[in-house]
Parts: structure tokens; sequence; C-alpha cells
């Protein structure tokens, strides 16, 4: 039985945050457990800021995260991560990505970006595992740029702190795509997995 | 194995779903017949599901031209004795108010439904209003849903409660509802099909003012039935604790936040708590039955004190000495969440929180200012931003004549246009409600002096943007009316309207051009562009802005989403452009900042185009004076 995990993920519009969400609830689905969770449509997919929530288990009943109680927080953007900070406890994982979108504001010289040495420092300090990775590199090596939430997904799962089996989530991942696009989110999900297997050894 | 879908007949099977998909598949298990709509966030998933299945069980779904004319699509169908519902968003029901307030004086035949998505924070809404209070005037019962699995089991039950008592009912979503995703077990879904019958009963169906005299106490009986009734509906439930001093009562998915709540301060044993699925009308034995047990209250609900207000009267009425907390601790501003409860919960029963947000706070403090501002912008290559460019330049040329002080003002309205706003466009400057800006620029014409230029989009515009610009050439306002017709109602999905030629279930129909009203509405000035052919489009905006009388300007480009697609299916390449970093002034910055294009990029001292993100629409190229912008 699982009793409650916790998994948020954020990230730009357009990165595909929302399918990641809705392969790991059908995989828990499939695997026997029960899963909440909630986004944010509309404003949000014009390339703001998008966020995320998959919670499992049997003694989840709201939407949301409640503050300090994120088991996972997958960030397909450094500074989206760093923003749902306060999400986060000592005992979190954080799986990051160090790719970069620049928000147009910063083109305009009406916001700054943060350095990556700034972003990881604050996530570290909040939680005790961040893991970061060139998600968007991967993605490229397994052959399209649009995998890059699959290689975080990967990720997520080389962590082994997941309740979901990893076949599970492969089969929902296969079925999902048309079968040469299957391929490669399959290769990409394989390297996002052992990416994160390395960072954390 | 077949996979699941929202119209497998697999009752007991589990489904993961969107909590929209899932009040679409309880309307399915109950055997609705006609669904009605106009899209918006955070209703739209919940028609455009039923839309996607219509045909393979034989379900009437219709996108309606306005929310009025939804709930009256519906409503008719009640009354021939057929199961209808009307979706719609929280601000929508204002629309469809004047039918709903009459509706209810005719009660039901069919069952009848009203789903309210209401938007607490205004995610995507320009207020957070609560209908509960717009139930309230109509005495129309409410259900409201604690959960995804709770929304699609009202859903089903919304009609045949409607049946049993004659009367319309309204279930209120949320956007944490409408937008939440969970398993959920699927019902039985029912195969009944009706043919619809209209009985001739004037003394029913006609309100004069005897109209509404006989039917309003057949309603008010009818009320009085179902007050009685929610006491024993499942949705309402109590939980007396031994010796609980606290007792709280929590409404719709405020209940999932009570319960994380307790169980996180480890005091389940020491409240007692009564759920409320009906918060209209109340379920007053419960609640008179939980008062007498404690010495103090707590009503957990987002948004007004609805509850509360009913709660201190049933007190008050019954002389139970109990105090009652709600607003006082918890906000009537934005959602709750398991943390706001937590902290009102943990300050009446002196419990110890269970992590210090003081803490978290103060981090959230200190990460602020590291923090980039990532607003959503206007799409790469949306037709949209021509207009405003388009709309500006010439707005400017002709305020020059009136005077250096004089600044052109700008109404605008509700899609994804609204983003507008932010710079460096800076081209929105009042948004309030659907067809709003046609209606404040004729208020403007007669107390400003100044060039008044108002846009919706298409949609919009069928929607409630005609009865404005008849009012403007009745009464002679001098305004021009742009309307961006992108050929979709882009920021809720794209969905398809009365310009698109085609239905919600996919059939095609005829294609109302918006030039043809206007000019049958009396404009003289009606002129069609297409804004990426940027000098023509500034030319015949200005020459409408100059024109004596009300001109209309219909901008007319397909949404840029929606084009990619279609190439991508007709296989046809997208071809981005560059910038010649060899012509590039870079002290320029002319893209950059009048455009706010998210696909041009300022990195390491250069300016850029993000060539994964432009799709080719060339207006940059068209505004650069050094001619370094160039199409691969």
């Amino acid at each position: 039985m699982v009793r409650e995990f916790n998994i948020l993920i954020t990230g730009v519009g357009g990165q595909g945050v929302i399918l990641m969400s809705e392969l790991l609830g059908k995989s828990a689905v499939k695997d026997g457990l029960r899963v909440r969770g909630s986004e944010i449509l509309g404003m949000a997919v014009r390339g703001g800021s998008v966020t995320s929530i998959i919670r499992i288990g049997d003694e989840v009943y709201g939407p949301l995260i409640p503050m300090g109680k994120c088991d996972a927080l997958v960030g397909m953007e450094p500074s989206e991560a760093l923003r749902n900070i306060t999400y986060l406890s000592k005992s979190s994982l954080v799986i990051v990505n160090i790719a970069v979108t620049l928000p147009f504001t910063v083109s305009l010289g009406k916001s700054k970006y943060p350095t990556l040495e700034e972003i990881l420092g604050k996530l570290s300090q909040a939680s005790g595992r961040v893991v970061k990775l060139d998600a968007t590199q991967l993605a490229q090596q397994a052959g399209s740029l649009l995998t890059t939430n699959i290689v975080m997904l990967g990720a997520l799962f080389g962590s082994e702190q997941l309740p979901i089996n990893i076949e599970t989530i492969k089969e929902t991942i296969q079925a999902h795509f048309p079968a040469k696009a299957a391929l490669v989110n399959i290769k990409a999900f394989d390297l996002g997995y052992q990416a994160c297997q390395q960072a954390l050894k | 194995m077949k996979e699941l879908t929202v119209t497998s007949d697999a009752p007991g099977e589990r489904l993961f779903v969107l909590g929209n998909e899932a009040i679409a598949r309880g309307a399915i298990e109950a055997g609705v017949q006609v669904a009605a709509a106009y899209p918006g966030t955070p209703s739209s998933e919940i028609l455009e599901t039923l839309a996607s299945v219509a045909k393979e069980l034989d379900i009437y779904v219709e996108w309606s031209t306005n929310e009025k004319v939804a709930f009256e699509v519906a409503l008719a169908a009640s009354i021939c004795g057929v199961r209808a519902m009307a979706s719609m968003k929280h601000v929508g029901v204002n629309v469809a108010h004047d039918s709903l307030m009459t509706a209810s004086y005719i009660g039901a035949k069919g069952g009848l439904v009203l789903l309210s998505a209401d938007d607490p924070w205004a995610w995507s809404s320009q207020n957070e209003q609560d209908n509960r209070y717009i139930a309230l005037q109509g005495y129309i019962p409410i259900l409201e849903p604690s959960s995804v699995q709770e929304a699609k089991d009202m859903m089903a039950d919304a009609f045949r409660l409607s049946e049993e008592f004659g009367h319309l009912f309204m279930v209120r979503s949320v956007t944490r509802i409408g937008h939440a995703r969970s398993d959920i077990v699927l019902g039985e879904i029912s195969k009944e099909r009706r043919k619809g019958y209209f009985k001739k009963d004037p003394s029913w169906l006609v309100y004069t003012p005897a109209g509404a005299r006989k039917n309003k106490p057949l309603m008010i009986k009818r009320f009085e039935r179902i007050k009685k009734a929610v006491n024993t509906l499942p949705y309402n439930q109590l939980r007396l604790a031994d010796k609980a001093k606290l007792g709280i009562i929590a409404c719709g998915l405020s209940y999932s936040y009570a319960l994380e709540a307790i169980k996180w301060l480890g005091i389940e044993d020491k409240v007692s708590i009564l759920k409320i699925g009906t918060p209209h009308p109340l379920p007053e034995e419960l609640v008179k039955r939980l008062l007498n047990s404690v010495g103090e209250i707590l009503v957990v609900e987002e948004l007004e004190p609805f509850v509360e207000l009913h709660v201190k009267a049933i007190a008050g009425g019954a002389n139970i000495p109990v105090k009652i907390h709600g607003k006082d601790l918890l906000s009537v501003i934005g959602e709750l969440s398991t943390r706001k409860v937590t902290e009102a919960i943990a300050k009446l029963t002196d419990s110890k929180l269970p992590v210090d947000f003081a803490a978290l706070d103060k981090l959230a403090q200190e990460v602020a200012p590291l923090l980039p501002w990532r607003p959503p912008a206007l799409c790469p290559g949306c037709p949209h931003r021509a207009s405003f460019y388009a709309i500006k330049v010439a707005a400017r040329r002709v305020a020059r004549d009136y005077g250096k002080e004089v600044e052109p003002i700008y109404p605008g309205d509700i899609g994804c246009y609204t983003l507008g706003v932010n710079p460096p466009l800076e081209a929105v400057d009042t948004c309030i409600c659907m067809g709003g800006s046609f209606g404040i620029a004729n208020g403007l014409a007669h107390v400003i002096d100044a060039p008044v230029i108002a846009h919706l989009g298409d949609s919009t515009f069928f929607h409630a943007g005609i009865p404005p610009l008849i009012d403007a050439v009745y009464n002679k306002a001098n305004i021009t009316m742009v309307i961006l017709d992108n050929s979709a109602t882009a920021m809720t999905g794209f969905q398809p309207h009365p310009g698109t030629g085609y239905t919600a279930t996919g059939d095609e129909t005829a294609q109302l051009k918006i030039e043809d009203i206007a000019r049958a509405c009396g404009v003289k000035f009606v002129e069609v562009i297409d804004p990426f052919d940027l000098k023509k489009a500034t030319e015949a905006i200005e020459k409408a802005i100059r024109f004596d009388g009300p001109a209309v300007i219909v901008s007319r480009r397909l949404c840029t989403i929606i084009e990619q697609r279609e190439k991508r299916e007709r296989k046809e390449k997208i071809i981005p452009y560059h910038i010649d970093q060899n012509k590039c002034n870079i002290k320029c910055d002319a893209c950059v900042k009048l455009l706010g294009c998210p696909a041009i990029i300022k990195r390491d001292g250069k300016t850029m185009i993000d060539s994964s993100l432009c799709p080719g629409c060339g207006i940059c190229a068209q505004i650069c004076h050094y001619k370094a912008i160039i199409q691969e």
C-alpha cells in the first residue's frame, strides 16, 4: 500500500508538462494505485509558467500538494523549479533540467534571470538530493527535442523512488505514441534513467 | 484488452480522467440527450468530451453562440421531457442569468442540469464570483463535489434528482475539480432515449405577471421538498467524534483540504466533521445535530461566507449557543489549501503545526527577487501581435492631429488578445467582460476627445459584440471596432463558432461573415485586412479611425497554432526566419522592443531568433530597418 507520494512537475508552456502527468497518472492507475492531481490550463499554456501535480496513495484527498510535502520535484526549466521551492523538505528529491528557457521579459530588459549556481544553491539548501541533468541535450541525443519531457520522466524513474513499476510507465509511453515516435521516446526515457542513476551514484 | 474510455459501459472499472471528463461521463451515465455550452475555462472540456462521443451515443451537442442561448437550448429540451444540460464558466452564468431566474419558476420535466465552473483565484477569469449566490437568488439547489469521483457521481445523480423534484439543479465545479485528474470508478450507462414532446400549457410556460404569480408558489413548494430531502442525500455526511469540542463544516472541495488537515495535525478523533455536498439548501437537521454537539464551529469553504451565513442563521433561529468561525480565519480571497485549513484548525485546537510554515514563507521571500517574470505571451507567429502593432501605429498617426497630449484609447476584451496588455504591445486599456470592449468604446466616445479603437475576437463578436456594434451605429458613436478574426475560439482550445463553417460535432454548416453582419447593421466603413501585410493593414486602420462615424475593421488571419497544425498535416515545411548578424544594428532593438515575440531573444549581446519557436510569420522582417531578418 502506498500512503502518500507527491510529485510536482514544473516548466514552461509547451514543454509537455501536462503529458508527463497524464502518463504518470495512467500508469499509476494501471498499477492499482489511487491518483489525485491538478493543473492549471488556459492562461498558462502561452509560454507562461506551468505546474502539474500528481499525488499517489490511499491517504491523499486534495488536488494540491501541501507546502513542504513534495516527494519529487521535476523541473523542466531551472527557474521554474526554483519558483516552487516552498513545496520541498529535506527529504525531497529534486530533478532539474539545466537548459534555460529565457522569458521574453528578460530580452525586453523588464526582468533578470538568475545564474544556474544561484538556482542550484537554493534548491540544494532546501532539499537533500538535487539531480541536475541536461535533458534537452539528452533529448537531442535520443533523436528529438520534443522528447525532453520523457527524458525527465526517465530520470524520475532512475531515482528508484517511485511507487509505479518501470514496465508500466514504459508500456504507457509506448501506447501513447505512434510506433516510430515511441521508439525515440523509449530511448529518451532510458537516457534520462541512466543519467539520474549515474548522478545518484 | 480494449482500453477504457469515457464511453465504456464497464461499471466498476477504474478510469484515469480529467475532472471535466468525469463530469461529462456523469452526464453520459444519466443518458443526457442534449448538451449545450459556450467555451470558457475551466469548463470547456466538458462539452468537448460530449461532442467527441455525440454521434456514437446519439446525443445532441452544440457550441452555442453564448451561454444564454446554451441554457435556453437545454431548458427547451427539458420542457419537452428530454434530459439536458448546459455547462459554462462562472461568468458565463451571468449571461444566462436572465433565462435562469425564470427557468426556476418553470422547473424541469426532463432532468435539467446547469454546470457552473467557478474559478477561485481567477486563474483564467476576470473575477472570482461565487455562483452559489446566483443559485440562492433563483431557488436553485446546488450539488458541490469534493472530488473528481463525486463530480461524476453528482452529475449523474443531478438528472435523476431534477426529475424527482421537477426542478432544475446546479452542479458547482471549481478549477481544482474540472482541471484535477483522478481515477474514477465507472457506473452504468443509461441507454434510454426519449422523444421530445411539447405540450402547450401557457399557464406554466408564458411568464406574464399572472404566470409569475401562479408559478412562484409552486417553485417554493418544490424547493421546500428538496430542503427536507437533502438531509438524507449521501453527499452530506456527519461524523461525530466523542467529546469533540470543535466541529468542522466543510463544503465541496474544501472537505478534501479539511480531511488532510486534521490528519496532518493528528486530531482525527478529536473533531467532528460535517461534509456538505449541498450548500443550497443546507441539510438543516445535520447542521443542528453538529451545532448541538460542540462548543465551536469552523466553516471551511472557498470564496464567500455562503455556508457560514446560513449556519449562523440556523444557530440563531434555533437558539444554539455555539461560536461559529469561518471567514475570520479563512480568507474570502483565492483558493484554500491544506496549509490554510491546517493553520485555522491548529489555532482553534491549540495544535502544533506539522511544518514550520513561517520558515517556508521566509524562504519564498528570499527567492522571490531571483525569479524572472514569466507571464503568458502571445505565441510566436500570432496574428494578434501584428494587428496590435498596426493598430498602434495607425492610432498614433491620427492622434497627432488631435494635439500633442492626446493618447488613443484601446478598449479590449476576453480572449488570447488580452495578453496584448503586457509590454511591449500595451494595447489593451480595459478588459471587463465578453463584448465589453465595444460597449465601453461607445461610452468613451461621448465623453473623451481622443481616437477610440476597440478590439475583440471573432468568437467574442458573435457572443456579445453585435448589440454594442448596433448601439454605435444607432447612437452615432465615432469609434473604430476591430475584430481580430483568427477563425477559432483560440484561448479555450480552438473550438468552432458561427464564423468557422462547422459545428461542435464537425458537421459543415453556414459560415457567417463578420463583415456582412457589420454592413447589415448599418456600419458605413467596413474593411477586411490581413494583419501580416503590415503596411496595407496600417493604412486601412488609419482610414477607419479617420472615418466620421463608427467603422469596422476585420483583421483576418488563421490562429498560428491551427495553421502550423494544418501545415504539418499537409507535410508543408515551416520555414523560420533568422537574423543576419552582419546587417543587424545591435543598438536598434526594434524587433525586440516593439513586438515582444518569444522567439526573438537577446543572448551574449546578440539578437537572435530561436528557430525552434519561429513559425515564419515575417512580421519582424517587415519592421526591420536594416533588412537583417531573412527567411532561411
